[in-house]
Formats: structure tokens, C-alpha cells, sequence
């Protein structure tokens, strides 16, 4: 009778665990950084503030950009295997 | 002869139980972002199928699971994987028939394991891989997908909470583009993945393959096709209580419940776990509300749910046993699976009647 521990497939459940943990709250995490810059750019624009607007919409764009290439990540190893 | 005309019934009711799958399973998929606004629902069940179409083709780990290494394909004949079919269609009808969400993937399993023992005993079960792969991942996912979507959430408010509520709803709807895209990607590589894998164990079965083979390319593409399909024949009163009745959800909750899932789905279809997607949808969806507040949860409602969950393995596995049971009783040949299959349509047009008979069914707009 094997133990549980025999039977489980202790390593892909662990990395499973942490590769969708990683996944599932940084791009929620990154995507919020997302929409915070950019509603920090409408509101810095409105007040004329173009140098802090800039910098908001920097950081909102960087911040989609990440989310766009994780999710292209994810499907490139999900079809690598 | 004999053996080919049942091959054929399996693969038939291999890709019915694929499009029960869809019009089940997958409404799920689409219930968050119809209940945010985030997208209309014609709109949101035609994306889910094309992306649950395109999402059969990324892998095939699953699949090779659930050909492999649930049950020894040595000890298996085609009547067992159609028994197995007809208990996991039946329950899936049956959960559909009470609005219940429960888990296609379980009933899947669930029914070949009972028909196999029914045929074999117990020995022809691999208990490894039913608890390592089937049942250990069956109790972390949702629970995984819980805590993401819960922690999730919660950062999501602290980042975006002094922003102007317009622009940061917008925002999340505008997500939700992205993350109902993906777990419908999800979906649709895990579950067709499924149907692949018990069709190419009937063709193991009947020596078409040979043993440990992947699925043939013909089997991929009817797969995605069928669950496709049922994807976009909808399934509304599912959408209903996924969407509505666990929690209302604004788009923030909307977008990390889907991107929670979706994460949960695609490690875990890699790693090649069979999972009930949609034990792990509505962990995010409760996850995303419980973080909020937990009052937001209706828990007797998801408590309904998780009754539903515990029962599908032993009852599509009862279902199965009896099935095979029945159809053993006309030997060994293609005529008990005629005989089984005509008396299961049969059964699926009454049910369709009486629900007809009943009032339309809920929907979205109505409900």
C-alpha cells in the first residue's frame, strides 16, 4: 500500500500551486496597476499636471503591456508541451 | 463488426457527452462577465466557443491522464467506456434538469470508474492515479482559486480604491474581455481534453491504438467542435445561479474570479490534472465575493453547490455500474448499447419536453 505521499505527485502540485497563485494575483495585481495609471493620467491631465500625467500613464501602459505579454506567455508554454 | 459499430456509439456518445459538456460546463465560463455588464450574453457565449474550439488544440496532457491513468486501458472494452458515458451524460442531464452546476469532468470520471468496476472489480482501478491526479487536485483547486481570487481582490481595491469608480469599473470590464478570453481558453483545453482522452481509451480498447497512444488528430478536432457547439447552445439557468445567485459581483470581482480560474485551470492542465473547471470558476467567483464580504456569498446556495459536487462522483459512478449492468444483460455485442443508447434518448426527450412543459427555461434577461 503505497503512503500519500508516494502517491501524489508532490512536485507538479506544488508547482501548480505557485505557478497559478503567481499567475492569477500578479496579473490581477498588475492589471490594477494598469487602470490606476490610467485613471491617475485622466484626473493629472484634467488638472493640467502633464509631467505627473505622463508619468501615470507610463506606468498604467507598462503595466498592460505586462499583463499582455504574461498571458502570451502562459498560452506559448501551455502549447510547449 | 460488432466491435466497431460499438466504437462508433462511444465515439457518438463520447462527443454528446462533449456537448453536454459545453451547454453545462462553459455557461460558467461566461456567467461573470454577463452578470457585470461586461459583455452581452450572445456575445459572450459566441467567444467562449470559438476560444473553447481554439483551446482544445494547446495540449494534450490531460487527455493522456485521462486515457492512462485512471483506469488500466488493458482491462477495458468499449461497452465499459460507453457505460461510463451514458452515467456521466445521465447526471450531467440530471444537474441541468435542477439548475445545478456540477462537475462534468467528476461525472466523466466518475461514470467510467463505476462502469470499469462493475465489469472487472476493483483491481482495475489505479488508485494512484485516481487520488494523485483526480481527487487531491479536485480539493486544492477550488480552494486555490478561492484564495487567489480573494487576495487578489482585496489588492485590486487597496491599488485602484481612490480612483474615480466610473474609469476603474470601465476599466475591469474592459479586463474581463481579456480574462473571460482566457478562461474560456481554459475551459475548453481541460475539458475537450476530456472527451479526447476517453475516446482515445475506446480506441485503445479496440485495438485501434495501441496502448499509451495520444489522440489521433480526427479526435482533437471533434472534440473541440462538439464542445463548441455546446457552448453556444448556452445554458442559461446555469449562467443564473453562477452569476447571480452566489454573489453579485461588481467588475473588479468579475475580472479576478475569471483570472484566478483561468491561472488554476491552465497550471494545473499542464501539469496534465484533470479538473473540474467548474468546481474552480465558482471558487473564484465565492473567493472574489467572500473577500469583499461574507455576507456577499450566498452560502446556502453554494452550499447546494458543493452537495452537488460530492454527490457526482459516487452517482455517476452508480449510474455507470448499472449502466453496464443493463447492457451486459444482452451479451457481449452491439445490442445492449443500441438498446441503451435509444432508451437514453429517449429518456433525454422526455426530460426536454417536461422541461418545455414546465415554462421556458430561465434566463438571463427574464431571471
Amino acid at each position: 500500500m503505497p503512503v500519500l505521499a508516494e502517491i501524489v505527485e508532490t512536485k507538479e502540485l506544488v508547482q501548480t500551486v505557485v505557478f497559478a497563485f503567481v499567475a492569477g494575483v500578479g496579473v490581477t495585481v498588475i492589471f490594477s496597476v494598469g487602470i490606476w495609471g490610467v485613471a491617475r493620467f485622466i484626473d493629472l491631465n484634467q488638472e493640467e499636471r502633464s509631467v505627473a500625467a505622463g508619468a501615470a500613464a507610463v506606468i498604467g501602459v507598462l503595466a498592460l503591456l505586462a499583463v499582455a505579454a504574461s498571458v502570451v506567455i502562459g498560452v506559448v508554454v501551455m502549447t510547449g508541451k | 463488426m460488432t466491435s466497431d459499430v460499438i466504437l462508433v456509439i462511444v465515439v457518438g456518445a463520447a462527443l454528446a457527452f462533449d456537448f453536454t459538456n459545453g451547454f453545462h460546463d462553459t455557461a460558467n465560463v461566461v456567467a461573470t462577465s454577463i452578470s457585470t455588464g461586461a459583455a452581452r450574453p450572445q456575445v459572450a457565449i459566441a467567444a467562449a466557443s470559438v476560444l473553447n474550439f481554439a483551446g482544445a488544440f494547446i495540449s494534450i496532457s490531460v487527455a493522456a491522464t485521462v486515457a492512462n491513468d485512471v483506469v488500466n486501458a488493458a482491462a477495458i472494452t468499449p461497452t465499459i467506456v460507453f457505460a461510463g458515458l451514458i452515467g456521466a451524460i445521465a447526471w450531467n442531464l440530471v444537474t441541468w434538469y435542477f439548475g445545478l452546476p456540477s462537475s462534468s469532468s467528476h461525472a466523466l470520471i466518475g461514470g467510467v470508474v463505476g462502469s470499469a468496476v462493475a465489469a472487472d472489480g476493483f483491481h482495475v482501478v489505479i488508485a494512484e492515479g485516481l487520488l494523485g491526479k483526480v481527487l487531491i487536485p479536485a480539493i486544492i483547486a477550488p480552494l486555490l482559486a478561492f484564495v487567489a481570487a480573494g487576495i487578489s481582490i482585496g489588492i485590486a481595491y487597496r491599488v485602484v480604491g481612490k480612483q474615480r469608480p466610473g474609469i476603474v469599473s470601465r476599466g475591469f470590464k474592459y479586463g474581463q474581455v481579456l480574462s473571460g478570453g482566457m478562461l474560456a481558453l481554459a475551459h475548453g483545453t481541460n475539458d475537450a481534453q476530456k472527451t479526447m482522452g476517453i475516446i482515445t481509451l475506446a480506441l485503445i480498447a479496440n485495438g485501434s491504438l495501441g496502448a499509451g497512444a495520444d489522440p489521433p488528430f480526427w479526435v482533437i478536432a471533434s472534440s473541440a467542435a462538439a464542445i463548441a457547439a455546446g457552448t453556444y447552445s448556452g445554458g442559461w439557468r446555469i449562467i443564473k445561479t453562477t452569476g447571480t445567485r452566489i454573489i453579485k459581483m461588481d467588475a473588479a470581482q468579475g475580472f479576478t474570479s475569471q483570472g484566478a480560474g483561468a491561472a488554476v485551470i491552465l497550471a494545473s492542465t499542464h501539469f496534465g490534472f484533470p479538473l473540474s473547471t467548474t468546481h474552480v470558476i465558482n471558487g473564484g467567483v465565492m473567493g472574489a465575493g467572500a473577500a469583499k464580504r461574507l455576507s456577499a456569498v450566498r452560502w446556502g446556495v453554494a452550499g447546494n453547490i458543493v452537495v452537488a459536487w460530492v454527490l457526482t462522483l459516487p452517482a455517476a459512478a452508480i449510474i455507470g455500474a448499472v449502466t453496464y449492468a443493463v447492457t451486459s444483460i444482452f451479451g457481449s455485442g452491439a445490442v445492449g448499447p443500441v438498446l441503451v443508447t435509444v432508451a437514453a434518448l429517449a429518456a433525454i426527450l422526455a426530460a426536454f419536453v417536461r422541461r418545455a412543459q414546465r415554462g421556458a427555461p430561465v434566463t438571463v434577461q427574464s431571471g
